[in-house]
């Protein structure tokens, strides 16, 4: 601020009286000025003001500019939701068998809710709902009604005639929201390859659907991804076989007195799981929960085939056999001692029956002679076994597309010492799944290129790094044949198609330790078909079978697994594109004529 | 006694008044219409009906009135502008009771011949009324205190009325354009700096006090504040509006669909398309390039109006020019802040280019305001 000039200085207006001027005008000029001066500092003022106004201006455009700029150059894509409720993507692949057939798919149905404070008459609505519903209580639905929450669940799945029944109650406080659930068209079939869903985060107009076990989980996010939801996941299996696999296994354990079967069908030369069974099973429409008590191995969520870990017994033996061919240390011919019993230690080894002094090598395999192996395998020592099983994959999981697959890893001894190759050599001491057998019989049969298991065709399937020889191979092959024709699987002929195979029939464990059960078996039969040129293997479990039609009770897979195997190869094969090779019969009684 | 008489060397008369127009302002606002027209026509589907052909002749009516204007004195519009206020403010008063609820809210007075919007009528004649405050008031009271609360009493007035409308749109366009008039006529910026503080301390206590015992608000009502600031909590809710609009910018990119190719609008995703939210068919048909030219034409309004004010010796005048300006400019900030999702939606108009006869209006009023006070600025000789 300047200092206030006065409007009329006395100096100026003497020297002006003084000279006869009109002293007035002096004051007129100075009031000029200050108004001068006053609008100047305005002026000033304003125009600061003015100026950050418009950077104001400046920044909001600015601002809308650049962020037009980067919409422009955003991808117009629609944007995808994040809220609750909205955000559930209710898309979920569909999984289908090799074929394009559908295992699961998704099926918009209803939920039921209420929100009782726009509730008109809560009363009848719980007495209706009561009715429609004979599940709830009309008293806590009153309860629930009549409290003070504002909004609940009733029901999360309900039928279109629910709907509408309670539709007709017309209560406006009682709501539907559109549900997208899993179904299982097929129900029980593969349904521990399949698993299972649940529904995961529940919003009023949908719910998420996540998977809770088999491919259902281990591809959940593959399965939820939006980006792939029209596009279907395939299995390898082949539903029309997984239909007759289950038929006849559920029918041979029933005929069995089995409390368990599993069965696994592989194809030998790409380790695809055509069929993959476990009973008991159940419905992956309506998953039971998990058993609180007791043995989870019982529950039927149990899959056998990939989970169970079982001692498989003698079917071991081609293992043991086809390594000391394959590094040359016996030839089929080879005579091995097969008296008895072997003792080793405070340990002796027996065989089932007495098979005399000597054995060739390929009849220890078709006798299924224990102490025959246990020498073969004392040859071959702990190191070189362990490496060969290894290289079958019977060490470790076997990597199948299942999220129960991981935890199946074999229990192999802690300490592998030359007792445990004895024993292992015929099938004890090493706890493998089915699925494992299965992988390892592919690979001693398809000429000896390792085998990895898979359930998802996703591309070609590359071979595996050789393990043993085509001649060892095809050795162990004419071997699996001839136990069929005249060894312990005489039951596994079938007419059209050289099922060649090995049986196997090991105790139980005790599960509180302290050695075996002597009435409790796992019978197991591993087979390949057709034996000259193997496509399939097919490993059959019978959990704790028992044959009671003959004079005493048999257990040996032979009399078991054996028959029932005979009969899925009988009912698969020509599912599988397999011709019987039947020799033609000469007719008798036509004369053949021509003309 | 105004620095217009001392001043006043010379001004224009008669018809001499029509080439001291301010021409350039005049062709852009004519630019700037006519994109209007052209998108109403577009988004009509290529129809003249039922929104290009009324919006013309509003925006012809538009053009007389403001011609009109500039050609009475701007000292007699500095004289009605208490008047006008009060008018204005009795018929907020008024639509409380007599007015018709269109689209949920209470903002219409059927006058016979048009429907008007007095909450429209005020924005201006707020701007008339505080111009004329600060024109009057000797400089050196604009600070003190007394002389704060008065304008201060002014804007919260009309403000409190449009929000019982409710029109939150409006209220915010009264509230930030009349705290712009002010801060323009010198009030001392302590002022403002203090309500910011205070603005930002109240917010953040009501955020920072949901969850615990002494909450301020109920929950029902953070959620409502949860929606209004991110609408993608609600996509098919509050947020359908700007997810649609996004897709439709999103989709025009660079160089737009072209003419009449625009699927967001054309298709009926987005409701209000030719009022509040008509800017996206103009990005989604001309793109980047398109949306930036139409701002660049307000910008350049803009600039024309300032260059007038700070040309202008006049207190009033320059008040005014100012203040229409910074109207014009809340109209367009709000409108593209919440068609782009920078801001919650409230319902205000693209300026003069959304269909819709008060606001277009009352902006060529407003212009014909600033046309008077440029063609009768003082001149010298």
């Amino acid at each position: 601020m300047s200092p206030r000039v006065p409007l009329r200085p006395l100096a100026r207006i003497l020297e002006a009286r003084a000279k006869g001027e009109n002293p007035d005008l002096i004051e007129r000029e100075n009031k000029h000025r200050r108004h001068e001066d006053m609008r100047d500092r305005a002026r000033l003022r304003a125009e600061s003001r003015l100026v950050v106004l418009a950077g104001l201006f400046a920044l909001a455009f600015g601002a809308v500019g650049v962020k037009m700029g980067t919409i422009a150059s955003s991808d117009p894509s629609e944007p995808r939701a994040h809220a609750a409720g909205a955000a559930i993507a209710a898309a979920r692949a569909d999984i289908t068998d090799r074929n394009g057939r559908i295992l699961a798919t998704n099926l918009v149905t209803h939920s039921l809710y209420a929100q009782p404070p726009q509730m008109v008459d809560p009363a009848r609505a719980a007495a209706e709902l009561a009715r429609i519903f004979p599940d709830l209580d009309e008293e806590r639905l009153l309860g629930w009604f009549t409290g003070t929450r504002k909004f609940l669940w009733i029901k999360k799945r309900i039928s279109p005639e629910q709907k509408q029944a309670v539709f007709d109650i017309g209560e406006p406080g009682l709501l539907f929201g559109p549900r997208e659930m899993r179904l299982y068209p097929n129900g029980t079939l593969a349904a521990h390859v399949l698993g299972g869903a649940r529904f995961g985060q529940e919003g009023v107009n949908a719910a998420e659907v996540i998977g809770v076990a088999g491919i259902e989980k281990a591809f959940d996010d593959r399965l939820r991804d939006p980006a792939r939801a029209g596009e279907p996941l395939q299995l390898t299996i082949d539903l029309t076989v997984q239909a007759a696999v289950e038929r006849v296994l559920a029918g041979g354990m029933t005929m069995m007195n089995a409390k368990g079967a599993a069965a696994v069908l592989m194809d030998a030369r790409t380790g695809e799981v055509v069929s993959l069974v476990s009973l008991p099973d159940f419905d992956p429409n309506d998953r039971p929960s998990p058993l609180v008590e007791g043995n989870p191995s019982d529950s039927p969520l149990f899959n056998r085939a990939v989970q169970g870990l079982y001692e498989l017994g003698s079917t071991f033996k081609i293992f043991a056999v086809a390594q000391a061919l394959d590094l040359g240390l016996v030839s089929p011919e080879t005579m091995i001692d097969t008296r008895g019993p072997l003792r080793w230690g405070k340990y002796s080894i027996n065989d089932f029956h007495d098979y005399g002094a000597r054995l060739s090598v390929t009849d220890v395999i078709v006798e299924s002679s224990n102490i025959g192996t246990a020498r073969i395998a004392m040859q071959l020592g702990a190191v070189r076994q362990r490496a060969f099983l290894e290289a079958l994959g019977l060490t470790t999981p076997t990597g199948l597309e299942l999220v129960e697959a991981p935890g199946a890893k074999p229990l192999v001894p802690a300490n592998w010492s030359e007792l445990s190759t004895m024993t292992i050599s015929y099938g004890h001491g090493l706890s493998a799944s089915p699925l494992h057998l299965a992988a390892a019989y592919a690979t001693i049969v398809n000429g000896g290129t390792r085998v990895m298991p898979t359930l998802v065709r996703d591309g070609p399937i590359q071979r595996g790094p050789r393990v043993i020889s085509p001649e060892t191979s095809a050795i162990a092959r004419d071997m699996l044949r001839q136990v069929v024709t005249r060894g312990t699987a005489s039951f596994g002929e079938v007419p059209g198609y050289e099922v060649g195979g090995k049986t196997g029939t090991a105790d139980k464990p005790k599960e509180r330790g302290g050695g075996y059960y002597e009435d409790k078996v796992i019978a197991t039969f591993a087979s390949v078909f057709p034996a000259d040129d193997p496509r399939y293997v097919l490993v059959l479990t019978l959990d704790e079978p028992v044959m009671t039609s003959g004079r005493e009770p048999r257990r040996t897979a032979g009399w078991t697994a054996v028959p029932v195997a005979a009969e899925v190869i009988r009912r698969v094969a020509p599912l599988l594109g397999l011709k019987p090779q039947i020799e033609p019969l000469t007719p008798t009684g036509v004369t053949l004529t021509s003309n | 006694m105004t620095f217009l008489e001392y001043n006043v060397k010379w001004t224009p008369t008669g018809v001499r008044k029509l080439f001291y127009l301010n021409w350039y302002l005049i062709f852009l606002l004519i630019a700037v219409a006519g994109i209007g027209i052209l998108m109403l026509y577009s988004v009509a589907g290529g129809s003249m009906t039922p929104w290009a052909e009324p919006q013309m002749k509003r925006f012809g009516v538009g053009l007389a009135m403001m011609l009109v204007i500039a050609m009475v004195p701007i000292w007699f519009w500095r004289n009605m502008a208490a008047l006008a206020f009060a008018v204005s403010v009795a018929l907020l008063v008024a639509v409380e009771f007599v007015g018709d609820v269109g689209m949920g809210a209470q903002r219409w007075i059927d006058l016979g011949f048009m429907r008007l919007q007095p909450s429209e009528l005020t924005k201006i004649s707020l701007v008339m009324v505080l111009a004329a405050y600060y024109d009057w008031l000797d400089i050196g009271k604009v600070s003190r205190p007394l002389w704060v609360l008065l304008p201060v009493i002014i804007i919260l007035v009309p403000t409190a009325l449009v929000l019982t409308q409710p029109d939150l749109g409006t209220a915010i366009l009264l509230l930030a354009g009349g705290a712009a008039m002010m801060f323009l006529a010198g009030v001392h910026w302590l002022y403002f700096v203090a309500v910011i503080v205070i603005g930002i301390g109240a917010v953040t206590a009501v955020f920072l006090s949901r969850g615990t015992e002494w909450q301020l608000l109920a929950d029902y009502q953070y959620r409502r504040i949860d929606t209004f600031l991110d609408p993608s909590i609600d996509p098919l809710g509050a947020g359908y509006h700007i997810t649609q609009s996004k897709i439709a910018l999103g989709s025009g990119g660079w160089t737009g669909r072209g003419f009449m190719q625009g699927t967001q609008s054309r298709l009926n995703f987005l409701p209000e398309k030719h009022t509040d939210f008509i800017f996206t068919t103009l990005a989604e048909e001309f793109g980047f390039i398109g949306a930036s030219s139409l701002l660049a034409l307000y910008v350049a309004i803009l600039f024309f109006c300032v260059v007038s004010a700070m040309r202008n010796t006049d207190r009033f005048s320059a008040l005014v020019t100012l203040g229409v300006a910074v109207t014009f400019f809340l109209f367009f900030a709000v409108n593209m802040s919440m068609v782009m999702g920078l801001m919650p939606v409230v319902g205000v108009p693209l300026p003069l280019v959304s269909y819709g006869g008060s606001a277009m209006l009352i902006l060529m009023i407003g212009f014909g305001l600033v046309q008077s006070a440029h063609v009768h600025r003082a001149r010298p000789k």
